[in-house]
């Protein structure tokens, strides 16, 4: 059993109790939450310091403006932080961070984390529709049921890695009935019940994982599959998956987006890439024409060769897309088949490396020998 | 099958082992067909990803990366390496069912101009049944 | 200002004229497929749909019969065409004759290039159209039959509708027929007429009921494809041109009072801020925009990296700071670097994941910055950018004079 926090309010309320708490008592010098700006409804992830400001922050709202993991990484990256900070981020965020931090991207270090069982979030450019509020209530109400909710992004849907790892707190939202009146934070690790010593609330035991956590992940389980095997149908094979591919603009968003492409300069953004006079001559004499800017395929295919074994599926690929092109079906699809023949779960455990940078000399015996 | 189709295909060979095992196949007068193009590389370890997926999206019909068996390698481990990026790569491949059979990688020693010889026959074999690489008439790519 | 423009005017008053056989797109690409056939042009490059599915996107080619799929009047604009014919000559000139299919301001995109030293001009030969405006990208992803029936309407009246793109609203530059002048501009002063123009060959429709093309030829270039085409009859192009008048005063008008419209909405930093709200910092922008060409940008290098103490003292200043950080100084730096050559083409704002109104802002602060350089970026290719070229006895009313100043002007 693990402990809980448990708080006489409503799950964001609570946390925010929490939050503030953890500011008052100078437990953390700041908070990164999502929060609210100005009028337009929009929100971003901010970094607050002042008890005042935390008014404003909205920790729990369903939207990812930018995958957390990549600015935790911004904000650790020329060094730790000196000074403690909590972060409240998704379990894919999470992961990307993680992911990160075994790339020499960012530290782990000062850095108390706050995650949650994640009901998923709506796609990015309803960030400021009018309707935001009528989404968040059938929201809520799916999420007490422990049901997708039929709003969030196709990716959430079928995401079944939405209890997070690592985490230090979890705020239990998944399958919370009286989500309304009651907030229940597990502190999964030392460094949790440390943070947490003295917060306002009653400390019980409980478990995080139950038959309403259960069932989400089945349901997000099988629409997975169903992702995967639908793309199947239309994107296999190269016409197929240049068919997918036709729109793409070759703005490069997708790559920008993900939490794991953290490169400064692209690859496929250098000069290297580029098509030489004659390659355009030799190419338009065998096709007799080419797209342009040619190369999508091999941005897409290259990419994912790079990174895709450690796809956290956060889905903010397909997200930006300007031409809704899902990426994210055929990264998450992939990265799926990499890590399962490397066994590699990424985000999970920070000491294990990374796919792609080591090898075991006992492995894969039987190829090349054919 | 095409009877006249002669398919152009990429070999990216180890400098220490297998082109010196192509080398010694050569002067052996062994035959090799006239489908393999070489590029040496000093190692199979530097047989980037992208290389061979640009050879592939260019259209070549193979690819064949070959380097020194596990454990010979020049620079010590440069093939294990090589090996885990080929299965990332065929992994890819077969999760798209992108033709994964057009790429591979074979373990030559320098010694061994008969299984250069045996090798490079059986691939271009088996890349004739499956004919043209279709990427070099896409357009959209 | 001396006479060129008088004699390119006198020059250009004809064109030629071609009627359409049955469908205005398929008269056009008849067009391309003789210029291929009798070899004037090695290649073309085209938007076309790629087939089974509603997208569009540049195809340079070869083989004519390839152009059966192209569509030279596509309802959205995917890459800009600057953009498209830059990676083409990026690495250097292709010595393939390509006859480049665009609209005015991906043209106008392409000369900017040109200028700049990164398209390269030399085999190329730029086939402006008269623009019907272009769809929003993401509106037109979502529902692409719906649209095209709309975009068809509007290609077939011709007429500046509110379905179109707000850029596509109030461009005075959709028809190189009937351009505004580059008199009002500060036109070069060299004698040759050669270079002064934006295409070398121009297919105006607009004014042909949808049964008459007719086409202008303004370089040595443009006239060559001219006369390989064989077209016969001449015509005045008084007519063509009043045709694109009447539009182009009509957008004058939204011009004026949508640039009204946004000084107000952008005024002041707090305004200028919230417009910016919804922004998530992804550069998308940037990477499509045609003029932004830099190979790595300077918002995106190492230099905005601090180190979290940094960023804690930062966030303490004020309460709180927003994620990812120095949006404001993106969006006004990159201005800085290019918003005297925004061609206003929009593709910014397709391209961006949150409907941040981008090329709306990039164009009201482009018009009035060029406007006070008396700059119109593309229309002219020797015309050099106003930020290479000075006149040392410009923008005096912006210095604040001194007294000895005062007292030496005072002795002149
Ligand atoms: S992908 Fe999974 S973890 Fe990420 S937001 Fe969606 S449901 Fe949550
Ligand atoms: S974001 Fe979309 S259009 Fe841009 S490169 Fe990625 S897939 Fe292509
Ligand atoms: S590829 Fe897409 S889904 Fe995967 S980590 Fe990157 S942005 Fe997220
Ligand atoms: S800033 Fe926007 S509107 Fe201006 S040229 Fe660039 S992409 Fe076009
Ligand atoms: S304006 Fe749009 S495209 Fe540009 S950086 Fe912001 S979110 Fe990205
Ligand atoms: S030297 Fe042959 S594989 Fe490394």
């Amino acid at each position: 059993m693990a402990k809980a926090l448990k708080i006489n309010k409503n799950t964001e309320e609570g946390l925010l109790q929490l939050l503030e708490f953890l500011l008052d008592s100078e437990k953390v010098e700041g908070i990164f939450s999502l929060k609210k700006l100005n009028k337009n409804g929009n929100i971003a992830y901010s970094l607050i310091t002042n008890k005042d400001e935390l008014k404003g922050a909205v920790p729990l709202d369903p939207h990812m403006p930018v995958n957390a993991g990549k600015i935790l990484s911004h904000f650790t990256l020329a060094e730790k932080t000196k000074r403690p900070v909590a972060a409240v981020l998704r379990p894919c965020e999470l992961r990307a961070f993680v992911e990160l931090i075994k790339r020499a991207q960012g530290s782990l270090e000062n850095i108390l984390l706050i995650s949650l069982s994640c009901g998923g979030v709506f796609p990015i450019d309803t960030m400021n529709n009018g309707d935001a509020k009528k989404r968040s209530s059938s929201y809520a109400e799916s999420l007490k049921k422990a049901e997708n909710s039929p709003d969030v992004r196709k990716t959430c849907q079928s995401c079944d890695n939405f209890l997070p790892q690592l985490a230090d707190m979890t705020v239990l939202t998944v399958g919370k009935k009286d989500a309304d009146k009651e907030c229940i934070i597990y502190l999964n690790t030392k460094q949790g019940e440390n943070f947490a010593k003295d917060a306002p609330g009653n400390t019980i035991s409980a478990e995080i994982e139950s038959s309403e956590t259960e069932k989400l992940k089945s349901k997000r389980k099988e629409n997975k599959e169903k992702l995967f095997k639908d793309f199947e149908k239309t994107g296999n094979g190269i016409s197929g998956f240049s068919r997918v591919f036709a729109a793409c603009l070759g703005c490069h968003g997708c790559g920008e987006a993900c939490p794991i492409c953290y490169c400064t300069l692209c690859d496929f953004d250098s000069k290297t890439c580029e098509y030489k006079p004659e390659s355009y001559e030799s190419e338009l004499e065998h096709k007799g024409g080419l797209k342009i800017p040619p190369g999508t395929l091999f941005y897409h295919l290259g990419r994912m060769s790079h990174m895709a074994v450690s796809c956290v599926a956060c889905g903010m690929c397909s997200d930006v897309c300007p031409v809704n092109i899902p990426v994210a079906d055929v990264f998450t699809k992939v990265g799926a088949a990499l890590q399962d023949v490397f066994q590699y779960s990424p985000g999970k455990d920070i000491e294990e490396p990374v796919p792609s940078g080591t090898f075991k000399e006992e492995e894969f015996k039987e190829v090349g020998e054919h | 099958m095409d009877k006249d189709f002669t398919p152009t295909i990429i070999g990216f060979l180890c400098n220490w082992c297998s082109y010196t095992g192509a080398d010694l196949a050569g002067t052996a007068r062994m035959h090799i067909p006239p489908s393999i193009r070489i590029i040496r590389v000093m190692c199979s370890g530097r047989i980037d990803p992208l290389f061979v997926l640009r050879t592939y999206l260019k259209g070549a019909d193979g690819v064949m990366m070959m380097g020194c068996h596990p454990g010979d390698c020049h620079y010590q481990k440069g093939n294990y390496s090589t090996r885990r990026r080929y299965v990332m790569l065929d992994t890819i491949l077969k999760t798209l069912g992108l033709d994964e059979k057009r790429i591979g990688l074979w373990w030559v020693s320098a010694s061994e101009a008969p299984r250069y010889e045996k090798v490079t026959n059986e691939f271009t074999e088996s890349i004739k049944k499956m004919g043209p690489n279709p990427v070099f008439k896409e357009i959209f790519i | 200002m001396n006479s060129t423009g008088k004699e390119k005017k006198e020059k250009t008053a004809t064109g030629k004229i071609l009627s359409v056989e049955g469908d205005l797109r398929k008269t056009i690409k008849g067009l391309l497929k003789k210029l291929l056939k009798n070899n004037t042009l090695d290649a073309v490059l085209v938007p076309m749909k790629a087939p089974e599915t509603e997208s569009y996107a540049w195809v340079l080619l070869e083989d004519e019969t390839l152009l059966d799929a192209a569509d030279p009047l596509p309802p959205v604009m995917t890459v800009q065409g600057g953009r498209a014919l830059d990676s083409i000559t990026k690495q250097g000139d292709v010595y393939l004759k390509i006859g480049a299919l665009m609209r005015p301001c991906e043209i106008r995109a392409a000369v900017e290039l040109y200028k700049l030293n990164q398209v390269k001009l030399e085999h190329i030969h730029l086939i402006s159209i008269d623009c019907p405006g272009a769809l929003p990208l993401k509106e037109y992803m979502d529902n692409p039959i719906k649209s095209k029936e709309n975009f068809e309407k509007i290609v077939q009246k011709g007429d500046k509708n509110e379905a179109l793109r707000p850029v596509c609203q109030i461009c005075q530059h959709f028809s190189l027929l009937s351009s505004p002048s580059t008199e009002e501009t500060k036109a070069s002063s060299s004698p040759d007429t050669e270079n002064h123009s934006a295409a070398d060959l121009h297919i105006g429709f607009f004014g042909g009921n949808g049964k008459k093309l007719c086409l202008t030829a303004s370089t040595s270039k443009g006239k060559d494809l001219l006369e390989k085409l064989e077209l016969s009859q001449d015509d005045s192009l008084e007519y063509w041109k009043a045709a694109g008048e009447k539009i182009r005063q009509s957008a004058l008008k939204n011009r004026e009072s949508f640039n009204k419209e946004w000084q107000e909405k952008i005024g002041g930093i707090e305004n200028f801020t919230t417009a910016l709200d919804a922004c998530i910092n992804c550069h998308n922008c940037m990477r499509v925009c045609p003029v932004c060409y830099c190979q790595q940008c300077y918002f995106d290098s190492k230099i905005l990296e601090n180190s979290p103490e940094t960023y804690l003292q930062r966030a303490q200043e004020r309460g709180s700071l927003r994620f990812p950080l120095d949006t404001l100084l993106f969006h006004l730096g990159r201005m800085s670097h290019m918003v005297l050559s925004c061609v206003s083409c929009g593709a910014c704002e397709d391209a961006c994941p949150m409907s941040v109104p981008v090329s709306q802002i990039f164009s009201m602060v482009g018009d009035q910055t060029q406007k006070s350089f008396q700059y119109v970026p593309g229309t002219d290719r020797n015309v050099p950018l106003p930020l290479q070229s000075f006149l040392k006895d410009e923008f005096c009313e912006v210095e604040i004079p001194c007294e000895c100043d005062q007292s030496l002007l005072g002795k002149a």
